[in-house]
């Protein structure tokens, strides 16, 4: 392993630039870079693949591929430092910081953002280690499944801890515990010492700055004198133990009553019903983080509980909705329980009703406070819900439990605007044991078997729907929620359905793949690798995945649902959290664009960061190295001599070029190309139809007015005349062209080993504004996202990434490339409208298809 | 479905193994107990005979080489299937020197793990079917 001393060894060898080192030996280091990077991402792969619940595996695992991860990741950084040395130094630092974040994850400690207060609208599923269970779960429904849930901010962990520290509660409540350990005190004593604590310590100020902000900003949403209701949201609470119900929720204060509120909730963190069950299951008190969700009280007309299963006879397959008129529902009604009804999961209707006689709501009173009141006389004996909205619960609580694979306690309000969601969380469903497990192995028997040990599971589960055979260019938003979809490719682009999909089987697809990521993301069953799929569920309705057991039953198999439901998830076990909240620091990339003054070393937040930046610059290196006056006498510098509009220098570094290529010539013919991927994307570039931007009726003159004066020498930086450069070898191109104002990138290495396959595509710029420009951008987007490649777009910039496919594959893919580099070209001056989008698409395919003929 | 009925105790000192595997083996029709403790372990094996016993090796108190050993003295017939994160060839000698059935290196496959035990099965029916 590499110490940080070598590193900074490394880093003194050389100074300044790698000037006099000749293009075969920094190809050599730069074959290294691609390496590791290649074995790097398989790394994360394979930990990530681990994850879909197929894998048996223990701490040690994650400790060792920890381990041998970062070895690597010091080995890259090393490695582009001897490509050019002391010339990004931030990247050890970042690297460090990153390093020192999963030691901490792997202790045990409790990393999350390190900001008091996160908005609703920015919290992404992983901030449930910064804001608690409740919290991330509720803004994930507005944000993939787009149910209405309350506006309103998190106070994070962060802020809790610094509250404790700044009050030295830590060490204050650990004396209580003392006490109450020599049982000196009752719990009830002890937990009132302690709450009395809290609530009497001050808040620190720029907490309560941030909180004051916060709800400013929130009051320039929902108007002036907001009522707010302050929700506990605590670390770990709705996962592996059920700490459900134990801590407080304060609803209906103003905006002057927060920081009390937020008090109250922290405090309700150490009631003595919640002292009780932590010490029984064995808690430990500094484990406990508690963040809060301040939102919007909603004004609802009804209010209610929606249990998704019925918890006490799940195998009625029944849901029940209890509901009360006006705000915060049951919880106003020791007196009443409110209407209940029970809902047929499967049909939504009511299979049997219960209306209480109900006096007493409560409702916002003069606009500004919350009070009981006498229900109208006339409603008292009435159902609070209509059919149409039982009807819209049902199908919202279905959609919810779909999206987390787990029966759901759904809090709701029914206001002016319609459904909104204000909680969620697992519902526990107590089944008698070993009721389901029994006839399960002879399953085969009862139901039957459509699909068996085929294909390889990506994600284990059981989902059930009807298939939905999803075609290549088909709509993705035609795709019903809750079918299983059956399809050729798993394509990246399929991406947005998994959140609302029941399954998903493929007959082609990689296992560490981007849209098998995915997958493990959203805990949706899946089958790659399906022979044979489409042809055999075509047709079939209604059927049932079993992805552990990689199995498909006509019809539904209630057995195996029920079987489901009654395991404890797997991936909810400590270990699966662990190696999760670990690949947080390493799986995501968040360096997207390179042309971002925000690309730099210092902004890699992750290992994935680095080995991109790694990988972005190397290339870099390679290509302005050329331009800084690297000596290039080892290597063959031509230029390519064709009829397309396209001055292209070639520098030649091993094997690129047929040998032999007359010496002395200036100019070598395609013909001579034997680099594998210049070749494949020269047939694209020559391609009949690529350099001919007229496929529908334009208007030519535009065309060819936008032609000469991209090509004009007044709008080009003399710099970037003629830089077009291919740097090749056998099985490598790097290919940067700028054409003007457009910049392109190719990067691909292709050989007949999958493994080591890729192509790297970045694109951007355009004479026209901007709208034009995006236009272009989504139009490349859309037909690499076809042909299958991860595609990310920013305004005009488009980065595609694709990996091992096989050699005509990646051929085919490269082709493309040349195509839409010839095509699209001079595009954006052509997209005037969306409708352009289209029509140039349909012309691209056409040209892909001649080529297949 | 009395011919499925093998009875299968797995010892790991890791929660995560058991919980995983505990269910995946129940799906298949197989008794299974599973325990964190090879003491405890040990305690039922004396009590009890098991179709088959998977453990791990590495585990504080009796290591898993001693476990599967007395095992293997009380219950000469079952079959033992080990799982090791700290694989070795000596370790994998060893233990299949002292009759162990099979070997698995972690991190493992739920299938791969159920082929191993069906073949055991099969090998347990085998020996019985003369009888």
């Amino acid at each position: 392993m590499f110490t940080i001393k070598d590193i900074l060894k490394g880093l003194s060898r050389w100074s300044g630039s790698a000037k006099g080192r000749s293009f075969k030996e920094l190809f050599k280091l730069f074959r290294e870079i691609l390496q590791l990077n290649s074995t790097i991402l398989d790394q994360i792969a394979a930990a990530n693949q681990i994850l879909g619940g197929d894998f048996v595996f223990d701490k040690h695992f994650i400790e060792d591929f920890v381990d041998k991860l970062s070895t690597n990741v010091q080995k890259l950084i090393f490695t582009l430092n001897e490509m050019v040395p002391g010339k990004y130094e931030g990247l050890i630092e970042a690297y460090q910081k990153i390093e020192s974040d999963i030691i901490s994850i792997l202790e045990g400690r409790y990393i999350g953002v390190a900001k008091n207060i996160l908005f609703y609208d920015e919290i992404k599923k992983w901030d449930e280690d910064s804001v608690g269970g409740k919290n991330a779960f509720l803004c994930q429904l507005k944000s993939n499944l787009g149910i209405q849930i309350p506006r309103g901010f998190a106070v994070t962990f962060y802020a809790y801890q610094r509250f404790l520290q700044r009050n030295d509660l830590h060490e204050k409540i650990n004396r209580i515990l003392e006490t109450l350990d020599s049982n000196d005190l009752t719990i009830k004593d002890a937990a009132q010492m302690i709450q009395d604590e809290i609530l009497k310590a001050d808040i620190p100020s720029d907490l309560k700055h941030d909180i004051k902000d916060a709800t400013a900003k929130l009051k320039k949403q929902i108007g002036p004198n907001p009522l707010m209701a302050v929700r506990s949201s605590a670390y770990g609470e709705d996962s592996e133990h059920s700490f459900a119900g134990l801590y407080e929720s304060v609803i209906g204060v103003n905006e002057h009553g927060i920081s009390d509120a937020y008090k109250r909730v922290i405090a309700s963190t150490f009631n003595p019903s919640a002292l009780e069950y932590r010490r029984k299951i064995g808690f430990k008190e500094d484990e406990i983080l508690m963040a809060a969700g301040c939102q919007e009280l909603i004004n609802s007309k009804v209010s209610g509980v929606i249990y998704s299963l019925n918890p006490s006879d799940p195998v009625s397959d029944t849901m029940i909705i209890s509901s009360n008129w006006g705000i915060g529902g049951l919880i106003v009604s020791g007196r009443t329980t409110g209407d209940t009804f029970y809902v047929d999961r499967k049909t939504q209707k009511i299979s049997s009703i219960q209306i209480s006689w109900k006096d007493k709501k409560r409702q916002l009173v003069d606009q500004k406070r919350l009070d009981i009141v006498e229900v109208d006389e006339e409603l008292k004996d009435k159902p609070s819900l209509s059919l149409g909205q039982i009807k819209q619960l049902a199908q919202c609580a279905l959609d919810i439990e779909r999206y987390f694979k787990k029966p759901q306690d759904i809090e709701f309000a029914i206001a002016d605007g319609g459904i909104v969601i204000l909680q969620t969380r697992p519902l526990r469903i107590k089944y008698r044991a070993g009721l389901y497990p029994k006839g399960l192995s002879e399953l085969g028997k009862k139901h039957k078997v459509l699909i068996e040990d085929r294909g390889v599971t990506v994600q284990e589960g059981v989902g059930i729907g009807e298939v939905h055979v999803l075609g290549p260019g088909d709509d993705l938003d035609k795709v019903p929620k809750g079918a299983i979809v059956v399809t050729k490719y798993a394509s990246p682009r399929l991406a947005p359905l998994m959140s609302k999909v029941s399954g998903l089987v493929t007959e082609i697809g990689a296992v560490t793949g981007h849209l098998a990521t995915i997958c493990r993301e959203y805990a949706l069953p899946a089958l790659f690798n399906v022979s044979g799929a489409i042809s055999i569920l075509q047709d079939k309705g209604l059927v049932t995945l079993d992805a552990a057991d990689r199995k498909i039953y006509q019809g539904e198999v209630k057995e195996l649902f029920f079987f489901n439901l009654e395991q404890e998830k797997i991936t909810e076990s400590y270990e699966y959290r662990l190696l999760r909240r670990i690949l947080r620091k390493i799986e995501p990339l968040t360096l997207v664009d390179p042309t971002d003054t925000h690309f730099k070393p210092e902004n890699c937040e992750t290992f994935h960061d680095i080995t991109r930046f790694v990988h972005e610059k190397a290339v870099e290196a390679l290509v302005n190295l050329h331009f800084a006056g690297i000596s290039t006498k080892d290597a063959s510098v031509k230029r390519l001599k064709w009829d397309i509009p396209l001055d292209l220098v070639i520098i030649d570094i091993g094997g690129g070029l047929e040998e032999p290529t007359p010496p002395d010539s200036a100019t070598v013919t395609p013909e001579l190309i034997r680099s594998i991927p210049l070749k494949a994307l020269i047939r694209g570039l020559k391609c009949p139809g690529a350099w001919d931007s007229s496929p529908v009726s334009i208007d030519a003159s535009s065309f060819m007015a936008s032609l000469t004066r991209t090509f004009s020498a007044e709008h080009m930086d003399p710099k970037s005349l003629g830089q077009n450069l291919a740097v090749i070898s056998s099985h490598y191109v790097n290919l940067s062209l700028r054409l003007g104002y457009h910049f392109t990138i190719v990067d691909s290495y292709l050989s007949e080993k999958i493994r080591e396959n890729y192509i790297y595509f970045r694109f951007f710029g355009g004479v026209t504004e901007a709208e034009r420009r995006s236009r272009r951008a989504k139009l490349i987007e859309e037909v690499l996202a076809y042909y299958d490649f991860m595609v990310e777009t920013r305004g005009d910039l488009v980065v595609a990434r694709i990996k091992r496919l096989n050699r005509p594959e990646m051929e085919k893919r490269l082709y493309l490339i040349g195509i839409l580099i010839g095509f699209t070209r001079q595009l954006d001056v052509m997209m005037i409208n969306d409708t352009r989008i289209n029509d140039f698409k349909d012309k691209i395919y056409e040209l892909m298809e001649m080529k297949n003929e | 479905m009395s011919e499925k009925n093998i009875s299968i105790l797995i010892l790991d000192d890791e929660p995560i193994v058991a919980k995983r595997l505990q269910p995946a083996l129940e799906k298949k029709g197989y008794q299974v107990e599973s325990f964190t403790k090879s003491s405890q372990a040990l305690e039922r094996v004396r009590e009890q005979k098991f179709d088959i016993v998977i453990t791990d090796l590495k585990m504080e108190g009796i290591s898993g080489m001693e476990f599967l050993e007395k095992v293997k003295n009380l219950w000469p017939e079952t079959e033992v299937i080990v799982i090791t994160g700290f694989a070795t060839m000596e370790t994998a000698k060893e233990s299949f020197k002292k009759g162990v059935f099979d070997f698995l290196a972690k991190p493992f496959k739920l299938s791969e793990i159920i082929e191993i035990v069906k073949k055991a099965e099969e090998r347990i029916k085998r020996k019985k079917a003369p009888e």
